[in-house]
């Protein structure tokens, strides 16, 4: 894991480095220049055992989520390489057939004497140790001993005579297996197809191969490795053989269809001399006109393990960035509250002689005492968190069948880089809080008398109009740029610039910040659905989110902080039916509401992570919702597809006539069939933005093409269509019955800059996301191989739900037009999937395993079209409930802040307690008055980032962007919310016992006397 | 002026029933390296309707005297009957109860609740006690009325001057109608105008309702003001005496 945020790790290593010399030696300079100071800081860290302990773990809060989400991505990136390095082992490079320079072909064999051609010309280069002609077909392998079998499992043929540079065919104990040594009728079948046929060495297994069988026996059982089958992203079921074994099997007389490169060095040395190879290897190519391509190297591999990496840490940091916020505040929140409780010692310091600065030094000095442990435990328990999260991971994707070995690493550089990041943001948090805390009035701060309410002067006014021009700045840079983050940031900034000159001209503030903050709540709602009057809608991506959800808990903090004692009001109204309760409860809620800043703040912290984890409910919620709903089938409830080397004859219904169990379709509805073309070979062009001439314009695309059958019962519902066309109806009837019409995926408007490898994927020009009309729009489709082009009209976009949502492998994603124009573009299909509409769609799961049962020998894989999105979206959930998870670690920071406002009140309020309890109050009435004034906080943070989060979620929801895409309606997760509510109210109430419990038990006699 | 109608004169309980008797009471506190005997056997009995002031320099025992007497702290040795019941033999929630309903506390720093009104703090030991919360309210403002400050009942203590939240305190003290009012320093922090206006208060309130006033004072002219005046030193009794005129 090299980056950050496009900065290199190392880089990002210096300079955390530096700085966090910088904080250490600040503190030593310190700790030399003014030792009393110094120590001073320091002695006070012991005095109050269990506040230095929640303090300690409200500053680590910050370092962790830091800490784990590089260890993520360590581990990811680690995991993954790890199994490339395995899954690879000496094969370094793949070669394949192209037709030309950037389309490769996996259908089209090598010829041999290209292969000679190669080798001929490669022969003494020194960074090379071999090449292997390798064939591979796509076989439904069955055990029928144990009537198991794999549908898609990898036949691999290997040239015997070459393996010497790759001695990756081993047994499970690791000892080179003689491929050489097999008999025609004897294969060595790998791991993950003996745990799939429960099968092991001596068996007998039979392969289909044009619906042939062909009986094998198994000679051992070799470990997974690309050269037994295992490749393309994981441990796939695969078997293996000599090359001429599987060419005289499949009739495919000198054929091969890659070819393995090993490089000198061995299994991780040999990466460093890749792109000495591919030079090479790319020079030999044009040299012997040859037309070969790298298709795939290990180092390319091992260069999207490391953005898997850094991808998985952007994740993670990003979801975790309300959370390290709130830790910040916290910071802040403890030293003021220090700063409070040591008010007349520090007029009394001062009286006696010390400076301002030697106040920051002895703040500072306390400051990185708490800092310098907690940012270490923090980054400690970030790893292991991390660790925690990547094992739940792998069970989730091992639930899914996806094979995703994990292994726990941490790097130093990580480790020391979250460390120092800790340590640096809470040095310049508790510097600043530091100088704030030493800028009091002696007089007032030996007596410990109150500070007067601020008088706004010239600093606000400074402040005020500095914030102005760039406010301006912004909302118009914004505006013109079509950039929402800058507009919204700009308003927001032009709103607080507000507030504080509105102070100087004595507005009173209760009005006044009521109204900015109700201001910045309704714009916010609006802008996010692009409703600004004047501004409609501007671009955004995440960062939206972010700023959104600061802006909008700070904003409704202050709402709630200047005019909750109208609630207040209203309790005492309704004080009749709490009897002996309504005492605490009354002080419960007076004594939050008579510290603005504190309440406030606490309330903030609450907020802010409850107001992500609820939004990331509602909006996940929603998407399942559109993913799950039944109209993404098209009115299909069986998806049957084929295998490419046992294509079903006669059609499904031909098949399942000569199928080895009968299958009764008397409950068919419909069915109907849909042809994909080859994959790679399938691309696309937009005349209309590009030069069609110019094949380098070409990009691949998924083209699909259905029967009529398909199309007559189809219902696939469209988010937009052509001119002309007034239902979906209409447009699903125009493409079946005039030849080159199509229907394009919503996936297509915004797909532009994903890739498949070094293929870019076709983007459609010229359209918005949340199109609902648009003129027809002509597309060349061009079979890379062949170049045979047919151009089509698009006069449909499928909507999201139906379009799989990004998943290239959903049932409809792609280009689709009719099986007509696949065939007249690219000849025979790849393979065909069929689709099976009944008549009673809850035997949907039934009847998926009878016709697989009934196609065994072919292949074929069929399952219910619900249960697979259901699966998915399982899958997806699974992923999300971590993540979601994981930006809940910030509730700690909550948790603690309310934890600390509650031990400090106990030291405040001693003497108060002291009385409550002479004039009657009992144990139990000063502990519930503690433990409900905490939860009164907490429940005040939780309803606001709800409520937010809601007023946000529906904005979005009923916007024209999140409408177009299918969503009708805005469904709250109401379980799911209450369940967020009440762990943070559940956590907040743990917290609080202790607190309470001390302030029940302080002695009468001793408080009142306390000062 | 009354906080409450005045009872009949043949239901005012007699002057020379006893409403507090402590015997040898001992108390030590322990600070952990040192031992503090802060009282060393102090016998006292004060009458119904009787003011006493307790008296003595820095240290002497008084305060832990009145905390021992009112039940705010427990005693190590001797017994504390408030009328006949051994408070020190009650749980601490049945020592609170009694507290709300049958003393009131009036200290040196008024120890009002800052984030409530005068009002809502007049009410806390009626609310307390489980009286209903608007029986309590009318108490507490006709308790106001009594000390003058009807008008300042929805002000905070923030708003008040020292003289008006002593005379809360006050109020406080009195609205369930103790049996004895605990005062610990009430004139100290105030200056003497207001200091005579408090202790014309707390006089009239013991003449009208035969309330038992314990006062802890160093200042010798509220003192003056009371039946008697026990001298204590170093966590005993020394003398006693009775104010010139009383």
């Amino acid at each position: 894991m090299d980056s950050l945020f496009g900065l290199p790790m190392n880089a990002l290593l210096i300079a955390m480095v530096a700085l966090l010399a910088f904080s250490l030696s600040t503190i030593a300079y310190i700790a030399l220049r003014n030792r009393i100071m110094f120590l001073i800081g320091l002695r006070n860290i012991p005095r109050r055992v269990a506040q230095t302990v929640l303090i300690i773990v409200g500053l680590m809060l910050s370092t962790l989520i830091v800490s784990a989400a590089f260890t993520t991505g360590d581990t990811v990136d680690h995991s993954i390489t790890k199994d490339i390095y395995r899954l690879y082992g000496h094969v370094d490079e793949i070669v394949e057939f192209k037709s030309r320079e950037d389309a490769p072909s996996a259908d089209i064999g090598i010829p041999a004497d290209d292969f000679a051609s190669l080798e001929q010309a490669l022969r003494g280069d020194p960074n090379i140790d071999g090449l292997l002609p390798v064939i591979v077909e796509e076989v439904p392998v069955i055990e029928p001993t144990q009537r198991q079998s794999a549908p898609n499992a990898r036949f691999v043929g290997l040239d015997e005579t070459r393996l010497g540079a790759f001695p990756d065919v081993v047994d499970l104990n690791g000892n080179l297996l003689d491929v050489a040594a097999l008999a025609e009728d004897e294969v060595y079948i790998n791991e993950s197809l003996a745990d799939e046929l429960d099968t092991t060495a001596g068996a007998e297994i039979k392969v289909y191969y044009e619906n042939e069988p062909i009986v094998l026996r198994v000679a051992a059982v070799a470990e997974g490795r690309a050269i037994t089958g295992s490749f393309g992203g994981g441990e796939t079921e695969g078997l293996v053989t000599r090359l001429s074994t599987i060419q005289r099997l499949f009739n495919k007389p000198d054929e091969i269809q890659f070819i393995a490169v090993s490089n000198t060095g061995g299994l991780r040395d040999g990466i460093e001399v890749t792109d000495a190879v591919e030079a090479r290897l790319e020079a030999a190519f044009v040299a012997n006109n040859l037309q070969l391509n790298i298709a795939d190297s290990k180092r390319d591999n091992l260069d999207l393990a490391e953005l898997a990496g850094n991808g998985m840490m952007t994740f993670f940091l990003i979801f975790g960035t309300f959370s390290i916020a709130a830790g910040i505040l916290l910071v802040v929140m403890i030293f003021v509250m220090l700063a409070a409780e040591r008010k007349s010692e520090l007029g009394m310091a001062r009286a006696l002689g010390t400076k301002r600065w030697h106040l920051v030094e002895m703040f500072v000095s306390e400051g990185m005492g708490y800092n310098v442990v907690s940012a270490l435990v923090g980054a400690t328990l970030g790893v292991l968190v991390a660790f925690g999260f990547t094992l739940i991971l792998a069970a989730v994707f091992a639930g899914a069948d996806f094979e995703f070995t994990v292994e726990p690493a941490v790097s130093p550089r990580s480790f020391i880089i979250a460390y120092s990041l800790g340590v640096v943001l809470t040095f310049i948090t508790v510097t600043f809080s530091s100088w704030q805390a030493s800028r009091l009035n002696i007089v007032r701060a030996i007596r410990d008398l109150p500070e007067p309410p601020a008088k706004p002067g010239w600093r606000s006014l400074a402040v005020g109009l500095a914030l102005a021009p760039p406010a301006a700045l912004l909302m118009w840079w914004g505006y013109a740029s079509d950039v929402a983050f800058f507009f919204g940031l700009g308003f927001s900034l032009a709103c607080l610039a507000a507030a504080i000159l509105s102070r100087l001209v004595r507005l009173p503030a209760r009005p006044t910040f009521s109204a900015i903050g109700l201001a910045l709540l309704i714009f916010w709602a609006l802008f996010a659905g692009g409703r600004v009057p004047g501004v409609g809608e501007l671009t955004g991506g995440p960062e939206m989110f972010i700023l959104s959800g600061i802006v909008m808990v700070a904003s409704a903090s202050y709402v709630l902080v200047y005019n909750a004692d109208i609630m207040l009001a209203g309790l005492s109204f309704a004080g009749q039916g709490f009897g002996r309760v309504l005492p605490a409860l009354r002080m419960a809620i007076a004594y939050p509401l008579a510290s603005k800043f504190r309440t406030g703040m606490t309330l903030a912290m609450i907020a802010i992570v409850v107001f992500a984890l609820t939004m990331m409910s509602v909006m996940n919620s929603n998407f399942d919702r559109l993913f799950l709903s039944e109209k993404n089938f098209g009115g299909w409830d069986v998806e049957v597809r084929e295998n490419a080397s046992n294509p079903l004859e006669g059609g499904l219904a031909g098949a399942l006539e000569q199928g080895e169990t009968p299958v009764d379709t008397s409950e068919f509805a419909a069915t109907g069939s849909i042809a994909v073309a080859p994959p790679f070979r399938a691309e696309l062009c937009q005349p209309n933005v590009s030069n069609c001439d110019d094949l380098e314009e070409f990009e691949v695309y998924i083209l699909k093409g259905a029967d009529e059958a398909f199309f007559r019962h189809a219902t696939i519902p469209l988010q937009a269509r052509a001119t002309g066309y007034e239902t979906d109806a209409a447009v699903w009837g125009a493409v079946a019955g005039e030849p080159s019409k199509a229907v394009i995926d919503v996936n297509a408007l915004g797909s532009d800059f994903l890739s498949f490898g070094d293929f870019g994927v076709f983007g459609l020009q010229g359209l918005d996301a949340d199109v609902r009309s648009f003129d027809p729009i002509d597309l060349v489709v061009r079979d890379a191989a062949s170049g045979a082009e047919e151009t089509v009209e698009v006069i449909g976009i499928m909507e999201l739900g139906a379009s799989g949502g990004g998943d290239p492998g959903s049932s409809f994603f792609g280009l689709m037009s009719t099986s007509g124009l696949v065939e007249r573009v690219f000849g025979e299909p790849d393979f065909t999937n069929h689709y099976v509409a009944l008549d009673d769609s809850s035997r949907a799961e039934v009847v998926a395993r009878e016709i697989e049962s009934a196609l065994l020998t072919t292949g074929v894989q069929a399952s219910s079209m619900r249960k697979d999105r259901e699966e998915e979206s399982a899958l997806f959930n699974s992923f999300f409930y971590l993540m979601q998870s994981f930006a809940g670690l910030g509730l700690v920071v909550g948790v603690a802040a309310v934890g600390v406002v509650a031990f400090r009140s106990v030291v405040e309020r001693r003497q108060q307690i002291g009385m409550l309890r002479a004039i009657g109050f009992t144990r139990g009435a000063v502990a519930l008055s503690f433990a409900i004034e905490s939860t009164f906080i907490a429940l005040l943070g939780v309803l606001s980032g709800v409520g937010l989060a809601i007023l946000l979620a529906t904005s979005l929801l009923t916007s024209e962007e999140f409408s177009a895409t299918g969503i009708q309606g805005v469904y709250i997760p109401w379980l799911q919310i209450i369940a967020i509510a009440a762990f943070a109210l559940g956590a907040t109430l743990l917290m609080t016992l202790i607190p309470a419990r001390q302030a029940a038990s302080v002695p009468i006699a001793e408080a009142l006397r306390y000062e | 002026m009354a906080t409450t109608a005045p009872r009949p004169a043949s239901l005012r309980p007699p002057l020379d029933e006893l409403v507090i008797e402590a015997s040898q009471i001992v108390k030590t506190y322990d600070t952990g390296r040192v031992q503090v005997r802060a009282l060393r056997g102090v016998s006292l009995s004060v009458h119904r309707g009787e003011m006493v002031a307790i008296m003595g320099p820095s240290g002497c025992g008084k305060t832990t005297l009145l905390n021992c007497l009112s039940g705010l702290d427990v005693v190590d040795e001797g017994t504390v009957l408030i009328e006949g019941v051994d408070i020190n033999r009650l749980s601490d929630n049945a020592r609170s109860e009694y507290r709300a309903k049958r003393m009131g506390f009036v200290f040196q720093f008024y120890n009002l609740l800052p984030v409530l009104s005068a009002v809502e703090n007049v009410e806390l030991p009626l609310l307390v006690s489980g009286v209903p919360a608007k029986d309590a309210r009318r108490r507490s403002l006709a308790a106001l009325e009594g000390v003058h400050l009807t008008e300042w009942a929805s002000h905070r203590p923030g708003e008040l001057s020292g003289g008006q939240r002593q005379r809360v305190t006050i109020a406080r003290s009195l609205v369930n109608d103790p049996a004895i009012v605990w005062a610990d320093e009430p004139t100290g922090d105030l200056d003497s105008t207001n200091a005579q206006e408090i202790m014309d208060l707390m006089c009239e309130l013991n003449e009208t309702n035969r309330q038992t006033f314990v006062i802890v004072s160093h200042d010798r002219g509220v003192a003056a003001r009371t039946h008697r005046i026990v001298q204590m030193v170093d966590g005993l009794i020394v003398d006693e005496e009775r104010p010139e005129g009383r």
